[in-house]
């Protein structure tokens, strides 16, 4: 696995160590990215911040919060919207962002007052809302503001507010995954065990690393209720503050991204003896064994295999209509984190795409570890790289689509390359079997898509071809398939609504009694959906 | 069963973990340790037909619960795991445990495995 020498970083000898090639035979001890350093000078590194990776990626999901960033408004601007993390209650996290709005005469005299003043107000502006966050930026912690003391004064003169302060500017780590760590222990050490929560199944559980892009955590929900077992709290997507402060109560904590909030689950297992169960939500194999060992921990592996059976009729002849026609697809699999070893080895086997490159942006060497070990050889692993290595890696390696995120995505685009959004989805959600062949019609959708086709001619040059005529997608897919697979009846197309998720929360759900372990119905304003105060 | 045969079944069994499972990942090395000790142990004793239950708590669940789904996984995607002996097993699941040892920590090239905290 020799390391990769990008032509366009031969200038930034210290680049070589952070990409390498995965060759036929050798293995993880043979070569491995540097990853999670500070970046480079000279190269562009398009990592986010601490303070986004605080806020933005792990604080802001909660739905019942007013999130405020105590610092210039640009922090906060850049840090809203981009992910579509939906909730159950309205949406109040994805519709406003706070800032205290600092300015020159604030770094040079101050900013305290004029923060206590905007914590109040934000409280009279929504005064159904009692639970806030708020976070240090670089400005506020240069000038040594202590918000602490701020949220201490508002708390005891608004005695019904709780108030979570995470002081995690924008400098503190080389990327946003050093603001990951920071609130992930500034939330376990200041909010975890200030709740008692009301426990109704015997069977509990907190859902961890899971941030509700487009639902991703109410369909996983689904099949967790369907097996009786209650989530305790979500950290953070579709979380509510309470219930994330009653997270020392489960029996289990299932860990889905690890490199956003693995730190919590570690320190909740040392602390509190909650075991770290890590768990795959994306793929149809890795989530049927997921569910299954989570029904294997509370003794219900039969309600999992019934889930398990009946998703797997309902939508496999879906996914392998996909498969079918996305076998041999050149994938750059270019997320931020986590998905490059969630996602490897399942698009892979499941629709039959070749992996060509995986990279991470903001990942550690486990990540890469985990993404190199479940792509194939032959794939390029990169760390955190700049635009012109990414653009390099594209022109080698001439894949037909790139999983990235919008910034990257769009450099994709110009050179005529389709991209996915690994990070807020186009069409998700994305995880849960409805999800994944919501994904491959995604993929097929773009692969395929007649506009991109379009895309390559240039018209002030280029023939127009006048003897074609309209074209489908399916007119490309389907030009080489053999008839016995275009016209098996076993297959077919993704049937999903257009949006799946509002259905599942008219859903009801039995669960057992902890004490008497007789199965009854739990309402739905239980299941912490309909809770007041966020609409 | 010859050393080579064995090797060849292990590495057929490390091919599935590094494919499919996340537990031998955890971020230190002293964790790793730990994840492979515990978890390996039971697989090879749920397929040699022993206890491996040592207690109901939740930790020993989560390890049994790790142990019995790969135990499941490797019956079905490797039969002649039914067919071997107990000391067919056991030799070819103390080569697993030496391989994992190896890959995921004395051997492993990342450097945040030798942090105490996590
Ligand atoms: S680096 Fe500092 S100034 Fe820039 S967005 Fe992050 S917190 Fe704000």
């Amino acid at each position: 696995m020799p390391y990769h020498q990008f032509k366009c970083s031969e200038c930034i000898p210290e680049r070589l160590k952070h990409a390498v090639d995965k060759g036929a035979g050798e293995e993880l001890t043979d070569a491995l990215p540097l990853g999670y350093l500070n970046t480079i000078p000279g190269t562009i590194s398009e990592r986010g911040c601490a303070y986004c990776g605080a806020k933005h990626v792990i604080g802001t999901p909660m739905k019942d919060a007013i999130h405020l960033s105590h610092g210039p408004v640009g922090c906060t601007y850049d840090t809203w919207q981009t992910k579509r993390y939906i909730s159950d209650t309205g949406c109040f996290q994805l519709k406003y962002t706070f800032a205290s709005d600092m300015k020159e005469a604030h770094v040079v005299f101050g900013a305290e007052k004029m923060l206590k003043k905007n914590i109040v107000e934000a409280f009279k502006a929504f005064p159904n809302i009692k639970r806030m966050t708020i976070y240090q930026t670089c400005a506020s912690a240069l000038i040594g503001d202590d918000i602490n003391a701020i949220a201490e004064e508002v708390m005891s003169e608004l005695p019904d507010v709780k108030i979570f302060v995470c002081n995690s500017p924008g400098f503190a780590g080389p990327s946003q995954s050093g603001g990951h760590h920071k609130i992930n222990l500034a939330w376990l050490t200041q909010m975890v065990g200030t709740v008692e929560p009301k426990i109704y199944s015997k069977y509990v559980i907190n859902y961890v690393g899971e941030y509700n892009i487009q639902g991703d955590q109410e369909i996983m929900k689904d099949y967790f209720h369907r097996m009786g077992i209650q989530i305790l709290s979500s950290f953070t997507g579709n979380g509510r503050f309470d219930d994330l402060c009653g997270m020392h109560r489960a029996q289990l904590n299932v860990l889905e991204c690890a490199r956003s909030a693995e730190y919590i689950c570690d320190e909740l297992r040392a602390r509190y003896g909650i075991p770290r169960m890590d768990i795959d939500g994306f793929g149809f194999e890795a989530l049927s064994d997921s569910l299954l060992k989570i029904g294997y921990f509370f003794g219900i592996e039969d309600r999992a295999r019934a889930i398990i059976a009946e998703e797997t009729a309902r939508w496999k002849p879906e996914l392998d209509w996909y498969a079918a026609r996305l076998k041999g697809i050149k994938v750059c699999l270019w997320p931020g984190g986590s998905k490059l070893w969630h996602w490897a080895h399942s698009i892979h086997k499941e629709m039959g795409v070749e992996v060509v490159s995986v990279y991470t942006k903001f990942g550690h060497q486990g990540d890469m570890e985990k993404g190199i070990s479940r792509c194939e050889s032959g794939a390029l692993a990169i760390d955190d790289p700049n635009e012109l290595e990414a653009l390099e890696a594209m022109y080698s390696l001439k894949p037909d689509i790139i999983f990235t995120g919008k910034r990257p995505g769009e450099v994709a685009k110009k050179i005529r390359i389709p991209y996915l959004n690994a990070h807020a989805y186009h069409n998700g959600p994305y995880k849960g079997y409805e999800g994944w062949v919501r994904f491959a019609r995604d993929i097929y959708n773009a692969v395929y898509s007649p506009i991109h086709k379009l895309s390559f001619i240039d018209i002030s040059k280029d023939e127009i071809p006048a003897d074609k005529g309209f074209a489908t997608q399916q007119t490309y897919s389907d030009a080489g398939l053999p008839d016995a697979v275009k016209n098996d009846e076993n297959l077919r197309k993704c049937t999903s609504k257009y949006d799946p998720i509002p259905d599942l929360r008219e859903k009801t759900y039995s669960f057992p009694d902890p004490d008497t372990e007789k199965w009854r119905v739990i309402p739905n304003e239980e299941l912490s959906r309909k809770n007041s105060g966020t609409e | 069963m010859d050393k080579n045969t064995a090797t060849e079944k292990m590495k057929q069994l490390e091919w599935y973990i590094t494919k499919h499972c996340l537990w031998q990942y955890n971020s230190r090395g002293w964790d790793r340790e730990i994840q492979n000790e515990r978890i390996l142990k039971k697989t090879k004793q749920i397929l040699c037909g022993e206890n491996a239950r040592d207690d109901d708590s939740y930790a020993d669940r989560y390890y049994w619960s790790e142990a019995i789904t790969l135990v499941e996984a490797f019956k079905k995607y490797f039969p002649w795991v039914e067919e071997m002996t107990k000391e067919e097993i056991a030799a070819v699941m103390h080569l697993l445990k030496e391989k994992m040892d190896y890959t995921m920590i004395k051997g492993s090239l990342n450097l945040e495995l030798t942090k105490e905290k996590y």
